[in-house]
């Protein structure tokens, strides 16, 4: 806890290839500058190639009645994501190019009619607030995972199931879903 | 006619008794399937327990074997004693009796709790299962991408046979709840979905109540958001909400035969707070017309 803030640790980003994936083919994101989202789709690819590499190190996961299994399964993963990646800053996914792509999308779905219902799903989410989003920083155990407006998400590009975009204050947030760790962040994307 | 007018003193002087702990409204007609609805109930407080207990004390007559879980399923701290103080323990003697529980995650719910395995997701963040003439829809609210969207559609798609449809997820589309109120924005995208696939009943949970919604568009919805979570005296009033109770915490119980789906809300204390049946809505199947049927080629 800083300042009343909740601050989360830091760690570093490992970027490779990555075959293509299934989730990439339904991609269809709304934009002007395609290029921005492919390199983004590119850049997310290569982080689930570090993801699963990291992930085959650890046991693999299957349902179990012991959830203190799972729970350290998920702080393993964290602690070797974030280990494989200590170098990663924010910006290393969303590329200011990327960011401003992203940004641009979002504002124009802000000034559409549907934007009061957007902001309305984000709000029954139950919002955060005065949270400092960290790369490889943990996403809070202890808050709720705020809800994404669908009709913003049928807007950006499509991700695999162990990535996710998460609101966090005006903040858009790439999460990993498995590690429950912050891989980047667009600060002030939501208008 | 003074002896009339005693005995309806003597009647009106009864106490009147409300329906009870283990009064069931249900049929319990053979064969039928049963199960229980709980939403928003992971905070492992005394009103959680306590709900759990009637549960297991209506179960001794009406036997169900399956809860549906509208997501909030562990609230707070997510660390290994959570799950056991604010899910194994509270439900322990229906998971002992071989209960199944099935789970849609809410947004205070970790998306790895589709592995353990009491939540029967088989990892799964969305999934469906059957259980008699009833196909279940569980869908993730929080995260409701194309991908979801897509895998919902297909879903439906492949069971458009004569079975029960039902969709439980967190969020709901409906509700006169003043905290949350209805989710609108998921609703202009998930009703047309549910109208083209004919799906009959909807339970979600989010809005810490109970509300039974009227019928939107021949779609019954349902809202139980109070089996452990209460927002006392939150139900608003709206040209939409056909029953509800906020008084206190509660849980549903369902049974379903042939065309009937009978329903029963139960209080933290055990006083029916609403019961009813409803008929299976018959989705007419669009014919083609008689003129594509003229220009069918000739057999040769």
């Amino acid at each position: 806890m800083v300042a009343g803030t909740m601050v989360f640790l830091i760690g570093l980003a490992g970027a490779q290839c990555v075959p293509v994936v299934a989730w990439a083919l339904q991609a269809k994101p709304v934009s002007q500058e395609p290029q921005a989202f492919d390199d983004f789709t590119q850049r997310v690819k290569d982080y689930l190639k570090l993801h699963k590499t990291v992930e085959s190190s650890l046991p693999r996961l299957k349902t179990t009645k012991h959830g203190k299994t799972i729970i350290d399964r998920q702080h393993a993963l964290a602690q070797k994501i974030a280990e494989a990646r200590s170098n990663a800053k924010q910006g290393d996914i969303f590329t200011p190019e990327i960011s401003e792509q992203f940004r641009r999308v979002i504002r124009a779905k802000f000034h559409e009619a549907g934007a009061p219902n957007m902001r309305k799903t984000i709000r029954q989410g139950e919002p955060l607030t005065n949270v400092q989003l960290i790369v490889n920083g943990a996403y809070p155990e202890n808050l709720p995972l705020t809800t994404v407006p669908p009709t913003l998400l049928i807007n950006l590009p499509q991700l695999p199931r162990e990535v996710a975009y998460r609101i966090v204050d005006h903040d858009l947030a790439l999460l990993d879903t498995e590690a429950r760790i912050v891989i980047d962040f667009i600060p002030g994307a939501i208008p | 006619m003074r002896r009339r007018i005693f005995l309806l003193v003597v009647l009106l002087s009864l106490p009147v008794r409300p329906l009870r702990a283990q009064d069931i409204t249900l049929p319990l007609k053979s064969g039928s399937v049963r199960f229980a609805a709980i939403g928003d109930m992971g905070t492992g407080h005394k009103a959680q327990y306590e709900v759990a207990q009637r549960m297991v004390e209506y179960r001794a007559k009406f036997p169900f074997d399956l809860v549906i879980m509208l997501g909030d399923n562990i609230y707070g701290g997510k660390k290994p004693n959570d799950l056991v103080k604010k899910f194994e323990k509270p439900y322990q003697a229906l998971i002992d009796a071989g209960v199944q529980f099935r789970a849609a995650l809410g947004n205070h719910d970790d998306p790895n709790e589709r592995f353990y395995k009491f939540f029967n997701m088989n990892g799964q963040q969305y999934y469906s299962f059957k259980k008699g003439n009833v196909r279940f829809f569980v869908l993730d609210t929080n995260y409701m991408d194309p991908k979801q969207l897509e895998w919902l559609e297909k879903e439906l798609s492949n069971n458009a046979g004569s079975d029960w449809k039902i969709c439980y997820f967190h969020h709901p589309l409906y509700s006169s709840g003043a905290f949350h109120g209805s989710s609108t924005e998921l609703r202009l995208i998930l009703e047309p979905i549910f109208l083209k696939h004919g799906v009959d009943v909807v339970f979600a949970g989010h809005e810490h109540v109970y509300e039974r919604v009227k019928p939107q568009k021949g779609i019954y919805y349902f809202v139980e958001g109070a089996s452990g979570e209460l927002r006392a005296g939150n139900l608003r009033q709206t040209d939409f909400k056909a029953a509800g109770f906020d008084s206190d915490c509660s849980f549903m119980l369902v049974e379903i035969s042939g065309e009937e789906l009978y329903f029963q809300a139960i209080s933290r204390t055990g006083t029916t707070v609403d019961s009813g049946n409803i008929r299976k809505t018959v989705h007419l199947q669009p014919t083609p017309p008689a003129s594509e049927e003229r220009v069918k080629p000739p057999a040769n």
